[in-house]
């Protein structure tokens, strides 16, 4: 299975190591996301070996439906052998002809469920595929979109589309495809049998024929009055999801703040409003007038078969009970394909809706990142901001003005400043995650478009703030960045203070994080210390710390002073840091306020000429003032 | 991952038919209303579409009586409006009955989760909590909706085999003995067509589980450009609901071509019989006619058969979790008013799994208003110690009073409104940020969140932002830094007013400029307040009233920052492997050793 998947998007490793953003580049569906939902869904219908099944089914599914009309002209048959032969019939020739046509009956009867069967199987294929491949083709477009994206959207309506919109997809299929397939040959296959059996008399078509006609016509209308509320349905579903998602995620304050029934307030008028657009889809289902249009079609031509039994009207062959009956039972088989189109338009209009959604995130632009002309360059790590400015796309407000400011290889640079004063910010410029508004940032004097993304990405480590890490072992989550041996993840473990606690574990490496009965919750410090593992493993030539944690270690303060020391050294190191040591005895120390660097320098430089600064160092309750006078405050 | 399987959970259990039955049928019970319209509309409808073959074998026997013709079709023609505006009627109120169906659905599966203790969430995660809350509820009422349809068609079944029977017992006996055999198919697969529908549900909420917690930190995964591991991964999970729900659609699609095999087995049956003994050639008519009418209700409950199958255990899934069982165990439901805020803690014992005692036989006592520092490594209890303290946890043993009264006693969200608790990283919505500071109190004015916020270690930071208070803090407060996400936490509680106050490291990770307002805000709050803070600052644990070591779950010491330093035990310690880090003198030393070092 995952062969086939690979070998749609082309060799995903070849592009992979040619530094391409991961993502949908040139696949076969690249063309058919710009042409609208409609196209795209058929794009996908029809991909490569569906055709063939769509195919399969088709013919297996007309073989087993033209079983019906055969199975109504045997009876047909077989009544008007009763009928002329009701005298003889212990005659066992007769007996013998009468058993014979029984059997032909028979024989129609299995047709129909045999073939129907086979049909079935491709169909279901059909659908599942479907399903897979469509959320096969949106996952891989997310894992492609910038940070940017992924900061504006919901995870709550990502998951809605990425697991229910797809599913819709399925559903198009079978059901609702392979229904109307169905209706469409019930529908036709007894005109042709009227047309082409010279036993009835072609007028019989006329009536179902009108009908077939306004069945087509009201159906398109339908189709659109369905469209708006089928959007609603799903945009409301996603919403239902995001609100839940968030109220699930953030439990424990919740809980704290007994917000309780606030949040299920919210969810609630979520949820009533998924309902009422519901209820009104139900409204327009319910007036659907083929319904009324098939019952009277059926009454007239019953009419006009008694009419013309009755010899009211003239036929060319004679139409007698027999053939009544036939038409008769022709007629009511009009009924199912019209109730079927009623529930089956609304799911195909449904997933046609969900397929927009689905579309209209995939086509987002990814906002960034030429990466065409760069270069895979050794990093040696002198980092330069020239003037740089940032704002965030689609934001107004400049986060950053103005930096300027330059590191030497291997220095050690404490970025220091007020809540939301663009530090985090700053970093994540350095290793691309966003590409700067104005000026240019340079590493070794070359500026970051020179780079392709790739080699930036595996000679910068970064850090984060609130480290996430996923639900492996321990080892998985160390090497996330390379593949490593064991012996490297332990030497890793060990510079970064890590070891003692991951061998108290009964499983020590092998222990599994995140939730679930056989994991364990790691506390705030020992993540941090699995992150620097990561980033020992990744040996990267710049590294950022951004080291605002909140569950400071107690036990193991000195232990992260020390794994921070040591994963610094001989590599050019930003961290943003609110140690006071840290910030100490930094070769640089940058201050920033408000998205713009106020002071820049080293410890003792900065007492004397940055006012802010020396607030910190000051109101501390146990220095001496003799101490401060002696510093030179 | 370590959640691929396609186990249960542990609260998931087994329902036989008749009691998913039993839970169902309460649901209808707020629109019986709307159901008798529902039913009687489907009940006429039933009747009218009997008719036809009726009629119409009234036709062929009189029809030579031209106004008895033409009465007979004018009189369809008004059945057949009938039968529609009464389809209309059905169609809309049933619409409406499911609609609300899932609502209520879906408050009582949200209104039970939401009412779990903090390890039924620790357990499950969310992605399949979201799954079971919001796909398997629309599932379900897809099902409830096949329903109507369905038992207007079995109505129909019912009502036409009655003239059938008047009319020729004996061919209707033989249609009859096609029913078992249509009752068999059906019931035959049953256990196993629910199993794959379960395995089908269990898979998608996987999917839904993997894609959160991959979107979750896409940031990491960029940043070690591991998009192939996690693409890998999906794939994996991907084929898994691919497999399962293949062989659910598979088997829960035979039953439509059985069913035409019985149908065509019947009709040639009937007419080897029709043949065979001596019957008028009119009524046959009218049995063909009636053999069709009858199959096709029965063909429509087959198509709708998955449906039906991933209903049940869609709802099945639902009772499930509906009927979890809670932790939190409550002796009464008082209302709670804390005037004093005193805290005794006695014989405290609790574990998060089975074996593991974060506390044994603890004790602890706080006087009103005084404010008590917990230090201790990690692992320690001290995060636990005040979710315990909130009731989002249950201990196991002992006993937590507050002003002289049993915690169990008071109505949770009482007590809870009672407490200011500020957690280790705090959660924001993604609203405004003046909504997100009125979740301490909801009715809040500007003025107070304003008020709030400044007491919170100041307010001028909110002008930065593009639009001041109403700025869009986005999903889990994203746009605003850590530190802002603290004082926004703190700004809550301050709106709150609690007479409990228990702070878990609130201030550990804002920077330097804006900490020391919060210690400011922090120790004018604190008057008079009795406050439990779980302490890495230096600076609180010099401030509070009294300082309390744990290890392991025992208080080892206890005291004054001078006293215990001055025994030079367990506090000393941990002052010398932590809260020294952040003493200037210290700082001084240590940087000009290393220097000279080097």
């Amino acid at each position: 299975m995952s062969q086939y998947q690979v070998e749609k998007i082309g060799d995903l490793s070849e592009n992979y190591a040619n530094g391409v953003e991961f993502g949908l580049e040139n696949d076969p569906f690249s063309r058919a996301r710009k042409k609208g939902s409609f196209r795209w869904i058929i794009k996908h219908l029809f991909y490569k070996s569906n055709t063939w099944l769509i195919l399969n089914w088709f013919i297996f599914m007309v073989i087993s439906n033209i079983a019906f009309p055969g199975l109504l002209a045997a009876l047909r048959d077989t009544i008007n052998f009763i009928i002329d032969n009701a005298a003889n019939f212990t005659d066992p020739l007769i007996l013998r002809d009468f058993i014979y046509l029984v059997l032909i009956i028979l024989a129609w009867g299995l047709v129909r469920p045999i073939f129907g069967m086979v049909g079935n199987f491709s169909r279901e294929l059909l659908a599942q595929r479907m399903e897979r491949d469509g959320r096969h083709e949106f996952y891989l477009s997310l894992l492609g979109k910038s940070q940017n994206f992924h900061d504006q959207q919901k995870v709550g309506e990502i998951m809605a589309r990425t697991a229910d919109d797809v599913r819709m997809l399925n559903y198009m299929v079978s059901p609702a495809l392979a229904l109307i397939g169905e209706a469409i040959a019930e529908l036709i296959i007894p005109i042709f049998a009227i047309l082409i059996d010279p036993k009835y008399p072609s007028q019989l078509a006329i009536i179902p024929s009108i009908f077939i006609i306004f069945l087509v016509c009201y159906v398109q209308k339908y189709f659109k009055r369905l469209g708006p509320v089928t959007r609603d349905l799903r945009t409301n579903f996603g919403e239902m999801n995001s609100v839940l998602n968030e109220t699930l995620s953030g439990i424990e304050v919740v809980k704290g703040l007994t917000l309780e029934d606030y949040e299920t307030k919210k969810y609630l008028s979520k949820s009533s409003a998924y309902r009422n657009a519901l209820i009104k889809q139900g409204k327009i289902e319910a007036k659907y007038l083929p319904i009324l249009i098939m019952s009277i079609v059926i009454v007239v031509g019953l009419g006009h078969g008694v009419l013309i039994n009755l010899g009211y009207i003239s036929s060319p062959v004679p139409f007698g009970i027999a053939e009544i009956i036939a038409y008769i039972s022709l007629l009511v088989s009009l009924r199912r394909p019209t109730f079927i189109s009623l529930w089956t338009f609304q799911i195909i209009r449904y997933a046609q809706s969900a397929a927009e959604r689905l579309l209209e995130m995939m086509n987002e632009e990814a906002e960034i990142l030429d990466t065409s002309k760069g270069k895979s360059y050794e990093i040696i790590g002198r980092v330069t901001f020239d003037n740089v400015s940032f704002t965030y796309p689609k934001s107004k407000n400049p986060v950053l003005k103005n930096l300027n400011f330059e590191v030497s290889p291997g220095q050690t640079v404490a970025i220091v400043g007020t809540t939301g004063s663009g530090k985090t910010t700053a970093t994540k410029l350095i290793s691309r995650l966003y590409d700067v508004s104005k000026g240019d940032i340079l590493i070794d004097g070359r500026p970051l478009r020179e780079y392709t993304l790739e080699s930036l990405r595996h000679q910068i480590a970064y850090i984060e703030q609130d480290v996430f890490l996923y639900a492996t072992t321990i080892f998985e989550n160390i090497s996330f960045g390379r593949v490593s041996s064991i012996e490297e993840v332990e030497i890793a473990a060990k510079d970064a203070q890590a070891y003692d606690f991951i061998m108290k574990y009964p499983d020590r490496f092998q222990t599994k994080i995140g939730e679930g009965e056989d994991s364990v919750q790691l506390s705030g410090g020992e993540r941090q210390r699995i992150a620097i593992a990561r980033a020992f493993i990744s040996d990267p030539k710049i590294l950022i710390l951004d080291d605002s944690t909140s569950a400071i270690d107690s036990a193991t303060e000195d232990k992260i002073q020390r794994a921070m020391k040591k994963v610094a050294e001989g590599r050019t190191t930003f961290i943003i840091t609110h140690r006071l040591s840290q910030i100490r005895w930094a070769d640089l120390i940058l201050v920033f306020k408000r998205g713009e660097i106020i002071a820049k320098g080293n410890h003792h430089e900065l007492l004397k000429t940055c006012d802010e600064y020396r607030k910190i160092f000051l109101k501390r309750f146990d220095i001496p003032i003799e101490v401060l006078v002696k510093e030179g405050i | 991952m370590v959640w691929f399987g396609l186990e249960d959970e542990d609260y998931d259990r087994k329902y036989g038919d008749r009691e998913l039955i039993k839970r169902i049928l309460p649901y209808f019970k707020p629109y019986k209303k709307k159901l008798v319209l529902v039913i009687s509309c489907l009940v006429c409808s039933a009747l009218l579409g009997s008719m036809i073959p009726l009629v119409g074998n009234l036709l062929l026997t009189e029809g030579s009586n031209e106004t008895l013709l033409i009465t007979f079709l004018v009189g369809l023609f008004l059945l057949t409006g009938l039968s529609y505006l009464l389809n209309y009627i059905q169609w809309s109120a049933s619409s409406s009955i499911v609609g609300n169906l899932i609502l209520n659905l879906q408050k009582d599966a949200h209104n039970a989760v939401i009412n779990q203790d903090m390890t039924f969430f620790d357990k499950y995660p969310v992605g399949k909590l979201l799954s079971r809350i919001n796909s398997d509820t629309t599932n379900f009422a897809d099902m409830a909706q096949i329903i109507t349809e369905s038992s207007s068609s079995l109505l129909i079944v019912i009502l036409i085999f009655i003239p059938l029977f008047i009319f020729n017992w004996k061919l209707a006996l033989i249609v009859l003995g096609s029913f078992p055999l249509v009752l068999i198919t059906a019931l035959s697969f049953r256990k196993a067509a629910r199993k794959r529908s379960l395995e089908g549900q269990k898979a998608l909420s996987i999917v839904n589980a993997f894609v959160n917690e991959s979107m979750s930190g896409i940031q990491v995964m960029k940043t070690f450009r591991q998009e192939k591991k996690m693409y890998n991964q999906f794939n994996e999970v991907n084929a898994q609901s691919f497999r399962v729900n293949f062989r659910r659609a598979l088997l829960l699609n035979y039953i439509f071509p059985t069913l035409t095999l019985i149908q065509g087995l019947v009709v040639a049956g009937i007419i080897y019989f029709a043949g065979i003994l001596p019957s008028g050639s009119l009524n046959l008519y009218l049995f063909i006619q009636s053999i069709w009418l009858l199959f096709f209700p029965l063909f429509s409950i087959s198509a709708f058969w998955p449906q039906f199958q991933s209903g049940l255990s869609a709802s099945e899934r639902l009772f499930s979790l509906i009927d979890a069982e809670r932790q939190v165990n409550q002796t009464k439901e008082n209302i709670c008013t804390i005037q004093n805020g005193s805290i005794d803690i006695e014989n405290l014992t609790f574990a998060y799994k089975e074996g593991t005692n974060v506390f044994d036989n603890f004790n602890l006592h706080v006087t009103p208003g005084e404010s008590v520092a917990i230090v201790g490594h990690t692992g320690a209890g001290k995060s636990s110690l005040a979710k315990i303290l909130g009731r989002l946890y249950e201990f196991q043993g002992g006993t937590i009073k507050m002003d002289s009264i049993d915690i169990r006693d008071f109505e949770l969200n009482c007590l809870r409104s009672q407490i200011g608790f500020i957690p280790q990283i705090p959660f924001l919505w993604a609203d405004s940020l003046e909504n997100n500071v009125k979740y301490g109190k909801l009715d809040a004015t500007k003025e107070e969140v304003m008020d709030a916020l400044e007491l919170a270690g100041g307010a001028d930071w909110v002008d930065d932002l593009p639009k001041g208070l109403e700025t869009d803090v986005g999903e889990r407060g994203k746009v605003l830094s850590m530190g802002q996400k603290q004082l926004v936490a703190f700004a809550r509680i301050l709106l709150k007013n609690p007479n409990i106050f228990i702070l878990d490291e609130a201030t550990a990770s804002v920077d330097p400029f804006t900490e020391t307002r919060i210690q400011e805000a922090l120790e004018q709050t604190l008057k008079g307040r009795t406050s439990i803070i779980i302490a890495h600052r230096l600076w609180t644990v010099r401030k509070v009233d009294r300082i309390i070591v744990l290890d392991h779950g025992k208080i080892v010491e206890e005291g004054s920052h001078d006293e215990l330093m001055q025994k030079g035990g367990k506090y000393s310690e941990l002052y010398n492997t932590y809260f020294k880090h952040q003493s200037l003198e210290y700082i001084e030393e240590i940087g000009k050793i290393q220097t000279m070092v080097n």
